[in-house]
Order: structure tokens, then C-alpha cells, then sequence
């Protein structure tokens, strides 16, 4: 702030407060008196009164000016005068920062020593954790994990890329770009890949000329999610041989993303969040589907379960 | 000066209230018109691009601020939740700013890179399809309205003449940019450029 400005802000702000010490001055009149004096205003013979202000009133005015006098010296208010505490919103803002910084290490540093498997199963981490995905990760996974149409679900077992540690630990840090390419098919073809991925997926009534000549078309799409349909985690190409539907299991959802290709894209947090908070998150998105993994197998999804734990084998090693 | 003189002349009276109430914000509000800190951009912080700036207007238009805020206040429990707090250099691309008084829904200073663009597109169609406690409403006739390039163009050009250094050839590509853009497209891409600048989180 300039000097000029500094100058104007401190001559308006205790002119102000002299002229209110002033007006008290020259009102100051001896209380209790003379009660009866009046202005000498005279309305259809209704007089008004000029008493002297009440002393409790009185007491409190003065009070104010010895408080903003106080405020003044203390805090910042005077043009370029930082007031003798050195406060700012600021520096009050970094101190909170600071401080839970410090109760944010004390807590993770009780789990230093613990890898990322053994974060998933401390009740602590967890509750922890739940708070964290809550805030980061639920608008798109769903409060619960369960994901959404395009978003997937964490709970299922169901992983595009693996779910070893490290792999959700780098999914989280550097996001992730899923790309299903636009392979400019023609109809025909898009329309018996469309029900052959179906098939691939154990879906009953499908023509037996899609069964037979889907192997032949289905070639271009081995490329990525394998001649047997069962994905590739390194790639994130999802396995299509489980009744687990990304972007939609229907005829149309399929096609649509058979003609025009489809991106998936995760973004990095690395920026947004401390190593710590994205191990934490990491451990609490195994534990989601750990903890769902009986839950599964009662359900009608359990079917799915023998494909799920081997693929969950091969990604552990 | 007596009570009686100021109260039978109405024009001083007029003049000497003018004052009273005039001291404060002449105090508070008129050298802040004049501070760097709240004239100059933060670093990193360049007015709104074409597309950007359709979707700025369509953010208003649709009174996204009514619920939305875009001030992240120096609280911990805020900066832990959007980033860092905002600081004035960021609004003074922003006429109005958007600052808002209300938050029914998150505050939105820093969510440019938080989300993708297809999130964006899904939750503005129906933000029940993927936040099923939301109550925000959905906006899908913004697919169907086109962004006018004229309009824009002009408005940049009004935005220069009030000091915004927008640069000739952006102003001449600004109808181009918008070129078959829908106001959900620019409302997306003016979500996305929302506080990158120092927002901690890198932007594509």
C-alpha cells in the first residue's frame, strides 16, 4: 500500500474517532439536573425534551472508543500499520495449516511401518480413509464405491488394471487414460461383435451365426482384451467374459462404443494429495472390495466369482 | 454548529448524513479500488479464452452461483476440502466475480481439472446418474443451444476496452472458437479453467 493511501485510510479512521470523542465533548452537560430542558421545538404543544444523555449509555459510548483505540494498536487497521500482534488473515490461516499438518503426521506416523495391505485392515486407517474417499473420490465412484454408468465400480472385484497395491497406489498418483479406439467398423460388423461380446459374457439366446462368425471378427479386438476375451490389466482393457458392463451391457451401449471408441480417464492426484492420504486411499480401495468379497458371493453376481479370483491371483503376482 | 441550524436546513443535513455514512467505505472500500493485490492478476491468472468465456455467461445465466460459490475463505477445513484459498488476483478477470453468498453446493473456485470432461457432461445431463444424493438439477438443454460467435466477439471487445488483455487475434478467432460449440461444451470447458492458475493440481 502506497504512503499516500496508507495516510488517507489513517486520517479518515481517527479523525473519525476524535470527531466521536469531540461530539461527546461538547454535549457533555451535567446529569440529572435540569431534566426538564427542552430544545424549544414546539408541535401542536408537544415539546421536545433535551436531557442529557444516560449514563450507562454514556459509559458504553466510551467504552467503544477505548476499544477501537485498543483495536487499533493491536491489529491491523491503520493503513500500512500492521498492529503490534502482526496479525493477518493469513498468517492465522497458515498457523491452522501448520498445526494440522502436525496432527496429520502424528497420525500417520503410528503407521509408518505398515504396507499398504495391512493399512486396509486397521479399523483406524479405515475410518480415516472412508473420510478421504468421501471428499476425493465418491463423486465419481459413488458413496459407496459402487461407481456409476462410465465410472467403475470398486466394490466388485473387478479390476482393469489390477488390483496389486502398487497398481491402485499409481492409478491414484498419476490417473489413469483408458482408451478404446474408433476402429471404423462397418455395420455388419459392429452389429455381431456387439451381440458376440454378449455371448462372451454368458448372455443366452445369442444366433448361432453370431457365435460362429464372431471368433473371426473378434480378432481386431484381441488385440487388446485377448483372443479369449479376458482383458489385459496392463493395458486397462477390461475383461469381457464377466457380466460386468463399464459403460452399459446393452445391445446399444455396445454398439455406440463399438462405433465411436470410448475414453476412460482418471485423474492424477499426486498434486491434490500427500503421499500418505493417496497410501491411505489405496488401502481403502482394497479394502472396499475385500470386504465385499463374501458379500458377492451370495448374491446373484456369485458366478462371476471363480473368473474374478483367478484374475485377482495373477495380478497379486 | 447547532442542533437546531442542521435540522432546519435540509441540504446540509442531506450532506452532513452523506458523510456519516460515507466514512466507512471511504476507509474500507475506495483504496482497494487502487491496490495491486486486488487490481492486478495472480500469477498464472489470464482472462477468459473465447470458449471459456461463453461459459461463463452460461454459468450465470443459469444462476449456477445461487448455489454454488466460488470463494475458497483461509479456513483449513476449506483448503482441505477445494485448495488453496482464493486470493483477489484471481477475480479480476471476473465482471461480476461469482463469489456467491451460498453453498447448497461445493464451492467451485478450484474445480477446473478435478473432474473430467466427461463427469462434467454425465452430471449436467442428470447429476443423479452419478451422485445419487444430489439434488443439484439436471441441464440438458445446454447440449442443444449453440454459442453465438458474434456475441462473443463483441463481448471481447468490450472486455479490452475495460482493460482485459485480450489480443487482437484472439478476438478475431474468438467466432471461430466457438464454432458449433453448445453451451454445454463451453460451460464444461469454462468448469475446467475454473482457478488452475494455483490450484495445486495440474491442468491438461
Amino acid at each position: 500500500m502506497s504512503n499516500a493511501w496508507s495516510i488517507y485510510i489513517i486520517v479518515l479512521a481517527v479523525g473519525n474517532i476524535l470527531a466521536m470523542v469531540w461530539l461527546l465533548v461538547i454535549t457533555n452537560r451535567d446529569n440529572g439536573v435540569e431534566e426538564s430542558e427542552t430544545t424549544g421545538h414546539k408541535w401542536d404543544g408537544i415539546e421536545e425534551l433535551n436531557n442529557p444523555l444516560p449514563r450507562w449509555w454514556l459509559g458504553l459510548f466510551i467504552i467503544t472508543i477505548i476499544f477501537a483505540g485498543i483495536y487499533l494498536y493491536l491489529y491491523p487497521g491503520l493503513g500500512s500499520y500492521k498492529g503490534s500482534l502482526d496479525w493477518s488473515q493469513m498468517s492465522e490461516y497458515r498457523q491452522a495449516r501448520d498445526a494440522n499438518a502436525e496432527t496429520q503426521a502424528e497420525f500417520f506416523a503410528e503407521f509408518v511401518d505398515y504396507d499398504i495391505a495391512a493399512l486396509s485392515r486397521s479399523e483406524k486407517a479405515m475410518a480415516t480413509g472412508e473420510r478421504l474417499f468421501a471428499n476425493n473420490c465418491t463423486t465419481c465412484h459413488g458413496s459407496g464405491g459402487r461407481g456409476a454408468k462410465g465410472f467403475p465400480n470398486l466394490t466388485d472385484n473387478d479390476w482393469l488394471y489390477g488390483n496389486a497395491p502398487e497398481t491402485i497406489l499409481a492409478s491414484i498418483q498419476n490417473g489413469r487414460a483408458g482408451v478404446m479406439p474408433n476402429l471404423n467398423l462397418n455395420s455388419a460388423t459392429v452389429a455381431v461383435l456387439a451381440r458376440y461380446v454378449q455371448h462372451l459374457s454368458g448372455e443366452e439366446g445369442i444366433s448361432d451365426h453370431v457365435i460362429e462368425s464372431g471368433p473371426k471378427r473378434f480378432a481386431i479386438c484381441a488385440a487388446c482384451h485377448g483372443a479369449d476375451g479376458k482383458g489385459n490389466q496392463t493395458i486397462g482393457a477390461p475383461n469381457l467374459t464377466d457380466d460386468i458392463w463399464l459403460h452399459g451391457g446393452r445391445v446399444s451401449d455396445i454398439e455406440n462404443i463399438l462405433r465411436h471408441g470410448i475414453q476412460g480417464n482418471m485423474p492424477s492426484f499426486s498434486s491434490a494429495l500427500n503421499s500418505n492420504e493417496i497410501r491411505l486411499l489405496a488401502a481403502y480401495v482394497i479394502s472396499l472390495s475385500s470386504s465385499n468379497n463374501t458379500d458377492l458371493s451370495t448374491t446373484a453376481d456369485g458366478s462371476d466369482n471363480p473368473a474374478n479370483g483367478s484374475n485377482t491371483t495373477a495380478e497379486g503376482e | 454548529m447547532k442542533h437546531e441550524t442542521i435540522e432546519k436546513n435540509v441540504g446540509l443535513m442531506g450532506v452532513l448524513i452523506a458523510l456519516v455514512i460515507a466514512v466507512a467505505g471511504m476507509a474500507e472500500i475506495v483504496p482497494l479500488m487502487y491496490q495491486a493485490q486486488t487490481t492486478e492478476p495472480s500469477p498464472g491468472v489470464i482472462p477468459y479464452p473465447a470458449v471459456e468465456l461463453a461459459g461463463r455467461d452460461v454459468y450465470v445465466k443459469e444462476g449456477c452461483y445461487n448455489c454454488h460459490s466460488q470463494m475458497i475463505r483461509p479456513f483449513v477445513d476449506e483448503s482441505l476440502r477445494y485448495g488453496p484459498p482464493s486470493l483477489a488476483g484471481e477475480s479480476v478477470y471476473d465482471r461480476p466475480h461469482q463469489w456467491g453468498s451460498k453453498r447448497t453446493g461445493p464451492d467451485l473456485a478450484r474445480v477446473g481439472g478435478r473432474y473430467t470432461n466427461e463427469w462434467h457432461l454425465i452430471h449436467l445431463i442428470n447429476p443423479r446418474d452419478l451422485v445419487p444424493e444430489s439434488n443439484m438439477p439436471g441441464f440438458p438443454w445446454l447440449q442443444d443451444n449453440e454459442v453465438d460467435g458474434e456475441l462473443i466477439t463483441t463481448k471481447m471487445k468490450t472486455l479490452k476496452w475495460m482493460g482485459h488483455p485480450y489480443t487482437d487475434e484472439q478476438i478475431e478467432q474468438a467466432s471461430d472458437a466457438v464454432l458449433g460449440v453448445t453451451e454445454m461444451d463451453a460451460l464444461i470447458a469454462y468448469l475446467q479453467f475454473l482457478g488452475v492458475a494455483n490450484n495445486g493440481r495440474s491442468q491438461k
